[in-house]
């Protein structure tokens, strides 16, 4: 089947089977292989992209539901070659090792900070809780959040 | 939050003068983060290439049986499957690490649930998974061996018949199921034991962990534009990926080669070869390019996760506190193949001493088949499993004492000089310094025996090897004065290639900005054992600061020929080499490059080759698990828990670690280390254990074999204590896997603290704890 998708502001045309899941049809079909597939179930967070602005685990969205949906992935976060204040402070605060769960991590980041400008430590570990990362320990993507929201903060504001 | 504590002369530690550098000990942005975190990063799950086969194996579901017979004419059949291989498709030859046991399909029998019986090769994932449903397996069903008691039997049956003819690294001693089995000893133990006043014996168990890197293991083997065989993959050990899948496959080393993608996190579950061999194999059979992906699910079964050990171990001390004699005994459950098991089995013993002085020792080690999942190796490499079992005897003695288990360990520390029951002696010792201030920063000696109902504090002290073997490096000047390193030491995520950019940047004095490292592949680097064991910035860094210098020298010899000087005459720092007596005499790198390439000299490349051994003079002992490491780091932990005594519920209230790093190149990076080998451990402590019943694993997903989240993590409080190190590059020691060490002791020590009860077994899931609150209330 045929299904219409904006993708990083760039509307798609792609051809999808029935059961395709939105996390291969972007890898795959779209060719944006910054989003993750670790654990095809939902549980680990790595697949988040925004989807009409909310952060979905794309690994349990269907494709053909996605139609005619915006759709933010890791690669459409930057303006241009200026990251999005909350890929810099990733970078900035040491928040990224091997960099698998990063692209989940900073689009739940990026929707959290949407949501909630200035979260406190335990709002930020509510949101981030069900993105897994198995090196950092947590700390400095915890650094890395406080810092971004200090600067999309003030933006909102 | 780093506070660094650096010793001076008075503490008797060779100290060289304390140098200011540029760029080393500098927590600069990692070079790998602009593409990590816009998803530019390549890794092995997201590498396509056109027309590629999807592949899917065919696991064993029988714990131990043997195959009757295969039928694949159903999966053949399916449209879309381009080839289907057994057993009966796969070389004869057998390979490993330490043992040369595995092959690439089973043949005849299969030994446990996981074990790889055929693979696919279709046009479609889905299509190779329909595919892999379709093959018709008859077994016989044999009775298995679960556990390694029944292993040990001495009617039971042998696992591996050709166990005596199999190649080996070392002629270790083996026999029936026991893959490997070594014993060090010294002094009598058997006087010291009476002549203690206390002595206390107890078995500790440990768990079966998932290294559970967030990236799965994935791997695409196909055809250079020379038609050679190449496999594109995620490894932590690049050269000996490579040795091992030319072995596996019946090649030479230069028929095969191996291009490393970016790695989604190692912990020892990316070591040697895993997927590649039987992706090749399609390959080959096929003549296409396969890609082979694991699930989740698969990740549990086909990774070779940490070993489940049981040790047990009896400590003796005078009244007085000071130790006496340890004896100990290891059992390793090696699951199916040896792997990395014998590793782990024999560092376990080479790190039975801790980091204490025992009088006399007596340590044995075995690591024994079973029909359990094929175990390797994880973060940590046997001296987790022992440093539990030790540091949490040491709180039992203590406790048997009526001394505080701090001051039990103050009086019996490793000193510089002393020898280990490996016969290897340390030197640069700190343990000392990590403890005193890992208690301060703690307030331990305020808090314990003091602390409020249902809580608890608890302390552990570690020691990790650092250095072990080969590393190469080169790097050569470019025709614009910039520097690009090639090294086969991959990047899995912890800083490797900045920090190896920093230490080139330091010695050539140029910007960071101005050096490169090269995608490692197996035709453009020589060997390197890779990234592992806490020594990619000792070994590798130690090749990369001997390449540099070569470099450096080159340079120099370079200008003074261009500027009319003795090569002792020149400088090279910013940028510029130039006479140190008049520093406007000089040119820039560009114009060395430019001389060197289009004048006189020829291209400038430095070369640097190093050997962790080669610095020690000492004999290496002769037996298995002795040997001499190049240095040791030392570490203390203090952990605070508060338990549920109902439910048996534990939460990290706080946690305190302080390492013995050598030279922090990058805090950052050494820090981003710490706190997440720490939250490794803490999972490895409550709750993470891969639940094996019948041969098979009962939780492969990260529901059921939980990780620790961002909700679970305590902070930590982090601190250093930095005194060079004599033969790591600018100091530095290794800290990959030395805070891994501590959770599990640590929380252990003070769980128990909490509870009044003791505690043999990690993890401490809140079943085993509230089992053993009731089992002492009875």
């Amino acid at each position: 089947m045929e299904i219409m998708l904006t993708v990083n502001g760039e509307a798609l045309s792609l051809a999808v089977a029935p059961d395709a899941l939105l996390i291969d049809t972007l890898r795959e079909a779209a060719d944006l292989t910054g989003s993750k597939k670790g654990c095809a179930t939902g549980d680990c967070g790595a697949c988040t992209v925004l989807l009409d602005g909310r952060p979905v685990t794309s690994c349990l969205v269907l494709s053909a539901t996605a139609q005619g949906k915006d759709i933010v992935t890791i690669e459409g976060l930057a303006d241009g070659d200026n990251l999005h204040p909350v890929q810099q402070a990733y970078v900035d605060f040491g928040a990224v090792q091997c960099g698998y769960c990063t692209p989940g991590m900073i689009m739940m980041t990026a929707a959290l900070l949407d949501e909630e400008p200035h979260p406190s430590n335990d709002q930020i570990k509510a949101g981030l809780a069900g993105n897994l990362c198995r090196c950092t320990g947590y700390s400095k993507i915890i650094d890395a959040v406080n810092s971004a929201a200090l600067i999309t903060g003030e933006q909102k504001e | 939050m780093t506070t660094s504590t650096t010793k001076g002369e008075s503490t008797g530690v060779k100290e060289r003068t304390k140098p200011e550098y540029t760029i080393v000990g500098k927590s600069v942005r990692r070079i790998d983060s602009i593409a990590k975190v816009t998803g530019a990063s390549k890794y092995s799950t997201d590498f396509y290439l056109k027309g590629m086969l999807h592949a899917k194996i065919l696991f064993s579901d029988r714990p131990y049986a043997r195959i009757v017979d295969i039928d694949a004419s159903k999966a053949l059949a399916l449209p879309g499957v381009k080839a289907v291989v057994t057993g009966d498709d796969a070389p004869d030859n057998r390979y490993g690490v330490y043992l040369e046991d595995k092959i690439i399909l089973a043949k005849g029998a299969v030994t446990y649930v996981g074990d790889r019986v055929a693979a696919v090769a279709a046009v479609s994932e889905a299509i190779a998974e329909q595919a892999v449903e379709l093959i018709e397996v008859t077994y016989e069903d044999l009775e298995p061996l679960l556990d390694t008691d029944a292993a040990l039997a001495p009617d039971a049956p042998e696992l591996h018949p050709d166990l005596a003819d199999y190649d080996a690294g070392f002629p270790y001693i083996r026999y029936g199921n026991v893959c490997m089995e070594a014993e060090l000893a010294r002094g009598d133990v058997d006087s010291a034991f009476a002549g203690s006043d206390v002595v206390v014996e107890q078995t500790y168990r440990t768990g079966a962990i998932n290294q559970a890197p967030i990236e799965p293991h994935a791997c695409v083997a196909g055809f250079d534009h020379r038609g050679r065989l190449t496999v594109w993959t995620a490894t932590q050990q690049l050269s000996v990926c490579h040795a091992e899948l030319a072995s596996a496959l019946g090649l030479s080393m230069g028929e095969v080669k191996v291009v490393a993608l970016e790695c989604g996190g190692g912990f020892g579950g990316k070591l040697k070869t895993n997927l590649e061999p039987l992706c090749a194999l399609l390959a080959q059979n096929t003549g296409q390019s396969v890609r082979l992906a694991l699930t989740r699910e698969e990740e549990f079964i086909a990774a070779n996760g940490r070993a489940p050990f049981t040790i047990r171990i009896k400590l003796g001390a005078t009244r007085d506190g000071k130790l006496t004699a340890s004896d100990i005994d290891i059992v390793a459950d090696a699951g199916a193949y040896a792997d990395h098991v014998i590793g782990t089995a024999s560092h376990a013993l080479s790190s039975s001493d801790g980091v204490y002085r025992f009088p006399s020792m007596k340590v044995r080690t075995r690591a024994v088949y079973t029909n359990n999942p094929d175990y390797g190796c994880m973060r940590g490499y046997g001296t987790i499993q022992v440093n539990f079992a030790l540091e949490a005897h040491m709180n039992v003695l203590a406790r048997a004492l009526g001394i505080d288990p701090a001051e039990l360990r103050l009086h019996n520390l490793l000193e510089d000089g002393d020898e280990l029951i490996s016969r290897s002696r340390v030197h640069d010792v700190h343990i000392r310094e990590t403890m005193e201030t890992a208690l301060a920063q703690s307030g331990y000696w305020d808090k314990a025996g003091s602390m409020p109902p249902n809580q608890g504090i608890g302390i552990a002290n570690m020691v990790k090897t650092v250095g072990l073997l080969s590393s190469a490096a080169n790097i050569h000047l470019n025709e614009d004065g910039t520097a690009a390193i090639t090294t086969a030491a991959v990047e899995i995520g912890t800083g490797t290639h900045t920090v190896l950019s920093q230490i080139a940047a330091e010695v050539l004095g140029i910007p960071l900005s101005e050096v490169s490292v090269a995608v490692p592949d197996s035709d453009s680097t020589a060997y390197d054992l890779g990234s592992i064991a806490s020594r990619t910035v000792f070994d590798n860094g130690s090749a990369v600061r001997l390449a540099a210098e070569n470099l450096r020298d080159k340079i120099a010899g370079c200008a003074a020929g261009a500027l009319g000087c003795e090569v002792g005459e020149v400088s090279v720092s910013s940028g510029r080499a130039y006479v140190t007596s008049n520093p406007e005499n000089g040119m820039t790198l560009r114009e060395v490059a430019g001389t060197s390439i289009y004048g006189f000299g020829g291209p400038l490349v430095g070369v640097g080759s190093w050997n962790a051994y080669k610095h020690h003079d000492e004999p290496v002992g002769g037996g298995f698990g002795e040997g001499i490491y190049p240095t040791f780091g030392f570490g203390t932990h203090v952990a605070e828990v508060e338990i549920d005594p109902d439910t048996g519920q534990v939460s990290v209230l706080d946690y305190t670690a302080c390492h013995d790093v050598g030279k922090a190149i990058n805090p950052m990076a050494l820090e981003g280390q710490i706190e997440g080998a720490i939250a490794q451990g803490i999972g490895g402590s409550l709750w993470e254990e891969m639940l094996v019943a019948d041969g098979r694993i009962l939780n492969p997903n990260f529901v059921d074999y939980r990780l620790p989240t961002i909700l679970d993590m305590p902070r930590v409080k982090v601190s250093t204590v930095e005194v060079p190190d004599a033969l790591g590059p600018f100091g530095a020691k290794g800290i990959g896997e030395h805070p891994i060490l501590g959770p599990g002791p640590a929380i252990t020590n003070a769980v128990s603290d909490a509870a009044g009860v003791s505690i043999n077994q990690i993890p401490i899931t809140p079943e085993r704890l509230a089992t053993a609150i009731d089992a002492a209330a009875e």
